[in-house]
């Protein structure tokens, strides 16, 4: 008896003192895209689980929409309904979440877009976007290739195909454009002869792939929205004894695609870390929350990496 | 008690067992989990509850209906997509935009004829061809996906009209819009099930076709009218959902169809065709949607959601067969 009331105090006591440190803490609900459909998100995710943890100052709910934009608009409600302090969204589709955003934001509860933006319909109601620039990304990936051609002397007939990113995704468009856009301002004779998408996904670019090979006999380089379909191509190109022949540029340097740039295999991408990606969605939510200036547009620099400079550069972890 | 009477019981009453369950499960571990100071049983969160188990919901309703039939249809999700994208993008035609927010209920109707249309296609060729139900809308299924995609490539296809996502996000004494529809579409589909010819008849021909036939019901017909009412559900729960999110992504609405059929099994209906029931089917959705929504609130892992679903999926199977041997035992002593 006295045993259990002692355990009932000392369990009432520390319920008392969690409950105190609670008070003083942040509590952030985070809901992301489609955790495990790449290595990018599932680093993504461990590094900003581990930021928080290390972080006495926030909790974190962490919610995956599993590229479900109505399973995203659910959860987002749900954690209006936590009132959480604020929210993090990795949107599944830039528009489609605009009305759940407003609806964070009639309740007062901030919102901070990762990685990739929301239509411009919807920046009213954002607080911040914290993420990558991928419209610059898109052309470096266009500089890298025409720097590579011009070292060839194929500047003027080079002939490129393009894997885009998930439909619909705006990282993809926006790649896609940055790409498209500045490569005839620094290549204007190269041609690219068509685009489709593969879906972040390995197999079905390398599938893309396969179809493009047998379709053009000739392929100079091939641009792939982030090194996961870049490698899936280069598979292919291997595959059908032709992947001496094509420079591979990607985006968001992935470990395999550092390893065959290591290789001799692929030629350049764009390094961009997901670890840097969570920790400035954790930091932009918690100034945000501590009333600090916080840009608009929060971009953090994503640099060039080529066969040539990836010394200065640490391999990445995913 | 008759002869069955308890394992009928049983198995029309397990579906709310287990969602009882679940609410004071999550009720529990949200004391503990949860970082949220509300309970799980609050009173807006079950709001919210019926309002995110529409958009699978108006589906089930109507795969019900099919399943009792003894057919089956894959091509739901791929409906749900093309009917989205009906109304958003018909809402930018010159002669629809020139009429303001007149427009909206044109592309409801556009929107929903898509899905009548759609579905009258599959029962078309279902009544006429003979094949089986389950090839026709998996032919369906692949169709109507490259048609969405056909219709703006890889884009998604946008149209946001602050109207609509108001009409969508309004309450009406304390329902939301989506849950009205959910609502009203249960109710229909239960009278249609159990108070008319037409519902008598889908359980005759799901039980025995060949009786079904020799009875004079005019089987090919009936299963045509089927596959109309779940593409017009289809349609339907795409123009409650699109209406308030304004934005549809070429591949949304994929693995609806299997999500949709969980519910219906979940809810005891059977594959075989002959029984199910429109509630239990109502049951099943909140079952699947209670799920969802308690792992986000506890904070496990969503993946965990599918793992989940699985093992209750086999579990019901488990338990409806028990039920069924038992049943048979008793008639007879």
């Amino acid at each position: 008896m006295k045993l259990r009331s002692m355990l009932a105090a000392t369990t009432a006591a520390g319920l008392g003192l969690a409950g105190a440190a609670t008070a003083q803490e942040y509590r952030i609900g985070i809901t992301q895209n489609n955790v495990g459909v790449d290595s990018y998100q599932t680093t993504y995710e461990k590094a900003f689980i581990a930021a928080a943890e290390a972080n006495d100052m926030v909790e974190t709910v962490v919610l995956d929409a599993g590229g479900d934009v109505a399973r995203q608009i659910a959860q987002m409600e749900d954690l209006i309904q936590q009132e959480v302090d604020a929210i993090i969204i990795w949107p599944t589709n830039g528009e489609a979440v605009i009305p759940a955003v407003r609806k964070a934001f009639q309740a007062d509860i901030p919102v901070i877009v990762t990685n990739s933006n929301i239509a411009k319909q919807g920046f009213d109601f954002v607080a911040s976007f914290s993420g990558p620039d991928n419209i610059t990304q898109g052309a470096r990936s266009a500089e890298i290739m025409c720097d590579r051609f011009k070292e060839m002397g194929i500047e003027d007939e080079a002939q490129i195909v393009q894997i885009s990113g998930q439909p619909g995704y705006t990282t993809a468009i926006e790649r896609a454009k940055g790409f498209e856009d500045r490569l005839p301002e620094v290549c204007p004779n190269v041609t690219l002869m068509e685009t489709q998408p593969g879906d972040w996904n390995r197999e079905k670019s390398q599938q893309v792939m396969e179809a493009f090979l047998v379709k053009y006999d000739d392929i100079d380089g091939v641009y792939a929205g982030d090194d996961n379909m870049g490698v899936g191509a280069l598979n292919a190109a291997k595959a059908a004894g032709r992947a001496g022949d094509i420079v591979f540029v990607g985006a968001t340097n992935f470990a395999v695609g550092y390893e065959a740039m290591a290789n001799g295999d692929y030629w350049g991408s764009i390094y961009q870390s997901p670890v840097d990606d969570a920790e400035a969605a954790l930091q932009t939510a918690i100034d945000v929350l501590e009333g600090k200036d916080v840009p608009f547009l929060n971009y953090f620099d994503t640099p060039k990496i080529t066969q040539e400079n990836m010394g200065d550069f640490s391999k990445p972890v995913f | 008690m008759a002869p069955g009477q308890l394992s009928t019981f049983l198995k029309r009453g397990a579906i709310w067992g287990f969602i009882v369950l679940e609410l004071i499960f999550f009720s529990i571990a949200g004391e503990f989990m949860s970082l949220s100071e509300k309970a799980f049983m609050n009173w807006d969160n079950m709001l919210l509850l019926l309002k995110q188990s529409a958009p699978l919901g108006i589906i089930a309703m109507g795969m019900t209906l099919i399943m009792v039939n003894g057919n089956i249809d894959l091509s739901v999700g791929a409906t749900f997509a093309l009917a989205a994208i009906v109304l958003l993008d018909s809402m930018t035609w010159p002669f629809m935009a020139a009429m303001g927010d007149w427009a909206i209920p044109f592309a409801w109707m556009f929107a929903l004829l898509t899905g009548v249309a759609l579905g009258a296609i599959n029962g078309f060729i279902v009544w006429k061809t003979g094949v089986d139900a389950f090839i026709v809308t998996l032919g369906a299924m692949l169709g109507f996906r490259g048609l969405v995609f056909m219709y703006n490539g890889e884009q998604p296809t946008s149209h946001l009209n602050w109207t609509l996502v108001d009409f969508a996000e309004a309450q009406f004494l304390g329902l939301h819009t989506a849950t009205w529809f959910l609502l009203l579409v249960t109710a229909a589909m239960w009278w249609l099930m159990n108070r008319t010819v037409h519902g008598r008849n889908a359980y005759a021909i799901g039980d025995n076709r060949e009786a079904a036939v020799n009875a004079g019901i005019r089987v090919g017909p009936h299963i045509m009218i089927n596959f109309m009412i779940i593409g017009f559900l289809a349609a339907l729960s795409a123009v409650v959902f699109y209406s308030e999110s304004g934005s549809v992504n070429p591949n949304d609405g994929t693995l609806y169809e299997l999500w949709v059929i969980t519910a219906v099994v979940l809810g005891g209906t059977k594959l075989t065709g002959g029984s199910g029931s429109i509630i239990s089917t109502f049951g099943g959705v909140l079952a699947i949607q209670i799920l969802r929504k308690g792992l986000g609130h506890i904070g496990a892992d969503t993946e965990t959601v599918n793992l989940v679903i699985g093992l209750i999926l086999i579990a019901v199977l488990f338990l409806d067969r028990q039920l069924n041997v038992r049943g048979k035992e008793a008639l007879r002593v």
